[in-house]
């Protein structure tokens, strides 16, 4: 069967019976093939047997956590089953070297500015301060400067998000807790993208700790890190867009009963399925001459980053060209 | 493709054949799946079922459709399980 990404925003349970899964949640009990998983999705709070964790790492399955403000907490991430020291040494290599290490960790910037670019003139606002940003990348020597040059970029592109939003305010990027709906849109959409890139690391040969751009950090998968850093203009915050002026998502959708504004259930649900579509959304692949998902997309972007630490094919960063 | 498995089976092995498609589809009502499947698992799922069932007794009818488009569904009364990816 189609594997799909499950999401399980109600509280419950996940068991493991007759070799397929069950949620059971009171009275309900909804059996979930297993063959027809991607990935779980746990936004609720959620107990799983032992019994279902082994399945799922059986059958190769991650489970991302995210706690009650709707923040990534962790993920169930299975032995992996597609090791390759080859790959995980040389990936290395490119972190150890420091002008490799620049390279990656500039094209990874160079990518997400030009998608931020492309999201701002898609919605009809000037681009050019974001582009300008391209200029300090290119002079930038350490990985910091290329830090800071992903910054100015991104603050510019912030700046543009009052003028293109109708319906709400974003004013300018809070975080921990976000003040209000927009930012906590931000936070949930870029939580989830995380957890969608590990999923994709973990059925290639990377290694999820290896990164160039963030730091390795321990116990983060640093990685996805660098990799979602490309993708969230394009899913993340063009779906936020979508959803705020088309009035799916309201100020009923939100929670301000404690010292930021989060969604509520109702308003999650409503971002995880739009969110999902938005995975599933095709676009037809000018090399591969195909229709790929936004999440083969990211898939793709990793094989382009094994071949990169291999030597065999340059990488290029993923820019939107439709 | 998108299939639809109905089944007549002895009951001796119905729930044999219910445990086994659960793996790999929705259950809709009883003694029916449906779901999304690429040709090798209907494979898969059509040895699974050979093993299972006594063909000298026992019906399984397999309906192939291109995709999931190419069907009209309608379902009067109340859904007994539904295919929602949002839980």
């Amino acid at each position: 069967m189609k594997r799909r990404n499950f999401y399980i925003v109600s509280d419950g349970r996940l068991k493991r019976k007759e070799n397929t899964l069950y949620f059971e949640s009171g009275e309900d009990r909804r059996p979930i093939p297993v063959n027809a998983i991607y990935a779980i999705y746990a936004l609720g709070s959620l107990t799983v047997t032992s019994k279902a964790l082994s399945y799922l790492a059986r059958e190769g399955i991650c489970v991302h956590f995210f706690n009650r403000y709707g923040l990534y907490e962790g993920s169930f991430y299975p032995r992996e089953g597609l090791v390759s020291g080859e790959v995980v040494i040389r990936q290395a290599e490119h972190y150890l070297d420091h002008d490799k290490r620049l390279y990656l960790a500039k094209a990874f910037v160079e990518g997400s500015i030009m998608n931020m670019a492309r999201v701002l003139r898609k919605s009809g606002e000037d681009d050019s301060e974001v582009i300008s940003a391209l200029q300090a990348l290119a002079d930038a020597g350490r990985i910091d400067e290329v830090m800071g040059a992903e910054a100015v970029a991104r603050n510019a592109y912030y700046s543009k998000f009052d003028s293109i939003l109708q319906e709400m305010k974003f004013e300018r990027r809070s975080r921990q807790p976000p003040e209000n709906e927009v930012n906590a849109m931000i936070s949930f959409g870029n939580s989830l993208l995380y957890s969608a890139v590990i999923s994709e690391i973990y059925h290639t040969q990377l290694h999820p700790a290896i990164s160039f751009l963030h730091e390795p950090m321990e116990r983060r998968f640093s990685l996805a890190l660098d990799i979602a850093e490309l993708f969230k203009p394009v899913i993340v915050d063009r779906l936020i867009f979508n959803l705020v002026n088309r009035k799916v998502v309201t100020e009923g959708d939100f929670d301000d009963r404690f010292n930021g504004v989060l969604l509520n259930e109702n308003g999650r649900r409503k971002f995880v399925k739009a969110f999902n579509e938005r995975l599933e959304k095709t676009v037809k692949h000018r090399k591969l001459k195909r229709s790929v998902s936004y999440q083969r997309l990211i898939r793709l972007e990793c094989y382009k980053l094994v071949k990169h630490v291999l030597n065999a094919e340059k990488y290029r960063p993923f820019v939107m060209w439709w | 493709m998108y299939v639809i498995i109905a089944y007549d089976v002895n009951v001796e092995r119905v729930n044999r054949v219910k445990k086994f498609l659960r793996q790999h589809l929705n259950w809709v009502q009883n003694s029916l799946f449906e779901g999304e499947v690429t040709p090798a698992d209907l494979e898969e799922i059509r040895m699974g079922l050979r093993r299972i069932i006594d063909e000298e007794e026992d019906m399984v009818v397999i309906y192939r459709l291109r995709s999931a488009d190419a069907m009209k569904r309608e379902v009067i009364g109340v859904e007994k399980s539904s295919v929602d990816e949002v839980i």
